[in-house]
């Protein structure tokens, strides 16, 4: 059981950093924390849903349309409610959460409740690790979420818009001298976040089914991981999902299931209270009040 | 002068004291009120409003609820309490009953809360108002224990749905036929930590004691958890033979598929809501054949050997082109408004203490069996629908089909273990 524990713990870990990369990233470089993540996460899979089962686009398309939907809401809410408030940082709060909500419970108003909302897992089946069965799927899990951080890096490191985020993210006055429209950057950046959030929810989401709640606890494991690790720090995120993600597993398993949702919140207050600018956070100001 | 304000103040106690007193008198033709208070963005309470529309529909069409010889339409007023919802306090839930029964003055409640915690507090709010309700979701058997002691004040409140004391029965029933036909003697217990959830999970874990089951573990889980790879994990290792499970939330859905891939070699009995409906066979990709789920109230599967339940459920499929999804409140949603409306041409009237009485009389072969009320003003569950109402067990076959395996009076197909299961119990 502990090695099964071990593997599934691995497994949560990743699930958790995917789930975060997206509300960091928008973090990191426009300083927008996106309370609509949650409700964007579940925009993306119940698109898909809609493209795969009413409109009967082959799966794969569907993915990457709801995706790129996923994006293009995220820049417009930018683009038309967020710029508005920039650097107001409660405004930002309360717009981005009331997009959130309004979008969450648009669907619960159209009668997205029940359990035909699905997705197909992208390959069927499981496989034994040392006698412990895990999904396929769960495998997939770890793969896209490796292969997005290395992706992001490359991105982040080798081009144009990549090396204009990080500008923005280091000093953003600066790299407006420098000629990068901050504003285009920041849309780009909601744009970027909402499309990692479509991503993680394609993803996850086969293993289980698309829920309205689904999106509320999709941004509390969101904040949960960046608070711990840092606000806008991917290293950050990375630690985070891993300690949070085996904290949950080994609660669950040796302690009891009903604990395991507690673990995140624990985090987040034990954090507040040592080191409120998360472990590898940057704000050093926060730091500096305790 | 001083008269004019003496009888003002008169009136305005009057008011207050029988605040919708005067409504209870109605002309002829004028509507029946009965206000569906619950979670509509749940699929139980979407599907049970759309049961007690199909109801006030068919009686309407007949010409009413007939009242001294008068014809009188009902006219159902619903409205979205959201008490199932995570993090919705049982005050908001209460504020949208007393708006109904205020703003749109009900003659009776039907459906009511979703969560047993809001039905608790809505008691209150019905004896205030002398409004009585027909529950059919919450399921804790503690609002039955408020009426037996203390009647006179709780006497407005009725539940025809199942109720977890009820639901225990079918689970020992079950558990009694997997042991003779098995010899299963090992199971672990999983339950979504709501109070329904628990009291179930706790009457049944008492029962296995008694019973000389040993239970291997048990695990509950808060509402939204979707990730139950840790306690099936557990489950495999302590060799358990039943998986009890007992869940009311969309997201449970997903445990059926990790209890596949994680290869548990136990058989999963109890009742996962997502797993109620038949298009769960298509929604779970086909991965849920030999999982045995409760049917709270027959009627919300149809069974041949029971027509009127066959019947309601073909209604239902033929009216909304689509069948059931929820094992639990459709069927006594609507079965409600028919004794509602049986109550009140009885009554012959819709004043509250008056119908209470009329409703306690209640006895009629209804959709999900023989419908009477107990001391309790609960509905009488057993095992033959021609006795008491039923609720069922059913069990998905390899080929996608629900097939009733409990209680005996209404199975079509006797309780099978799915080949991996039985290898490894060999």
């Amino acid at each position: 059981m502990f090695q099964g524990t071990l593997i599934y713990g691995f497994v949560n870990s990743v699930t958790l950093a995917l789930i975060a990369l997206g509300f960091n990233l928008t973090f990191g470089i426009s300083g927008v924390a996106n309370f609509a993540y949650g409700a964007l996460y579940i925009l993306a899979a119940y698109t898909a849903w809609i493209l795969l089962t009413w409109l009967k686009i082959n799966y794969f398309l569907s993915i990457v349309l709801a995706v790129i939907f996923t994006s293009f809401i995220g820049g417009l809410i930018y683009r038309f409610i967020l710029l508005r408030v920039r650097g107001m940082p409660i405004s930002e709060v309360i717009a981005s959460f009331g997009i959130g909500l309004a979008i969450l419970e648009f669907f619960r108003f159209l009668g997205f409740v029940g359990s035909e909302y699905t997705l197909p897992v992208f390959i069927d089946g499981s496989v034994s690790l040392g006698g412990t069965y895990i999904d396929v799927q769960r495998l997939l899990i770890v793969g896209i979420g490796i292969a997005l951080v290395i992706f992001l890096w490359l991105f982040t490191h080798y081009t144009k818009t990549g090396l204009a985020f990080r500008g923005m993210a280091q000093e953003e006055r600066t790299a407006l001298i420098l000629g990068i429209n901050s504003d285009k950057m920041a849309t780009l950046s909601l744009a970027f976040g909402s499309g990692l959030a479509g991503v993680a929810a394609i993803t996850i989401l086969p293993l289980g089914q698309v829920a309205i709640e689904g999106g509320y606890s999709a941004l509390l494991n969101a904040l949960a991981v960046c608070i711990v690790g840092g606000l806008g720090s991917t290293v950050g995120v990375l630690v985070a999902a891993v300690l949070i993600g085996f904290a949950q597993t080994f609660t669950a398993t040796y302690i009891g299931s009903h604990w395991m949702m507690i673990v995140s919140l624990v985090a987040i207050l034990v954090i507040l209270i040592f080191k409120p600018s998360g472990l590898f956070g940057k704000q050093k100001e926060l730091e500096e009040r305790i | 002068m001083k008269r004019v304000i003496l009888s003002s103040f008169v009136l305005l106690a009057f008011l207050i004291c029988f605040p919708i007193g005067s409504h209870a008198q109605l002309k002829p033709g004028d509507p029946i009120i009965i206000g569906v208070p619950t979670f509509l963005g749940s699929i139980e309470g979407g599907e049970s409003l759309k049961c007690v529309l199909m109801a006030a529909e068919e009686i309407n069409a007949k010409g009413g609820v007939t009242i001294k010889g008068a014809k009188h339409p009902i006219k159902i007023e619903a409205s979205e309490i959201r008490d199932g919802a995570p993090g919705v306090p049982v005050p908001e839930a209460l504020l949208g009953i007393e708006k109904i029964i205020l703003d749109k003055k009900v003659h009776a409640i039907v459906v009511g809360p979703f969560r047993s915690e809001a039905l608790m507090a809505t008691m209150d709010l019905l004896a205030k108002y002398k409004v009585p309700m027909l529950g059919t979701i919450a399921m804790s058997p503690a609002s039955e224990a408020k009426i037996i002691e203390n009647p006179e004040k709780y006497k407005y409140v009725f539940r025809t749905c199942l109720t977890s004391r009820y639901f225990v029965n079918l689970l020992t029933g079950v558990m009694d036929q997997l042991n003779k036909e098995f010899g299963f003697k090992k199971a672990y217990l999983m339950n979504q930590d709501v109070l329904w959830a628990r009291g179930t999970t706790a009457g049944l874990k008492g029962w296995y004691e008694k019973s000389g089951w040993e239970v291997t573990g048990h695990d509950e889980f808060p509402t939204g958890a979707s990730d139950f790879s840790s306690a099936l994990m557990k489950a495999k290792a302590k060799d358990a033979q039943l998986l009890f499970t007992c869940f009311d939330m969309p997201q449970s859905g997903i445990l059926v598929k990790q209890y596949k891939s994680i290869k548990v070699p136990g058989l999963m009995a109890g009742f996962i809501s997502p797993m109620a409906g038949e298009v769960a066979w298509k929604s779970f990709d086909g991965q849920i054949g030999g999982l045995m789920n409760a049917i709270f109230e027959l009627g919300n599967i149809p069974s041949a050997k029971y027509p009127p339940a066959q019947a309601f459920y073909d209604a239902y499929k033929k009216k909304y082109k689509d069948p059931l999804q929820s094992g639990h409140g459709p069927a006594p949603s609507y079965e409600s408004v028919y004794v509602l409306k049986e109550a009140i041409e009885r009554a012959g009237t819709v004043e509250a203490d008056t119908l209470v009485k009329a409703l306690e009389q209640t006895d009629r072969a209804g959709v999900m069996g023989r419908v009477k009320f107990d001391k309790g003003h609960q509905v009488v569950y057993g095992t033959d629908p021609a006795k008491e109402a039923v609720a069922a067990m059913f069990q998905w076959s390899e080929a996608g089909e629900r097939r009733i395996v409990y209680p005996t009076a209404i199975a079509e197909k006797k309780i099978w273990a799915p080949e991996w299961v039985l290898k490894s119990k060999k």
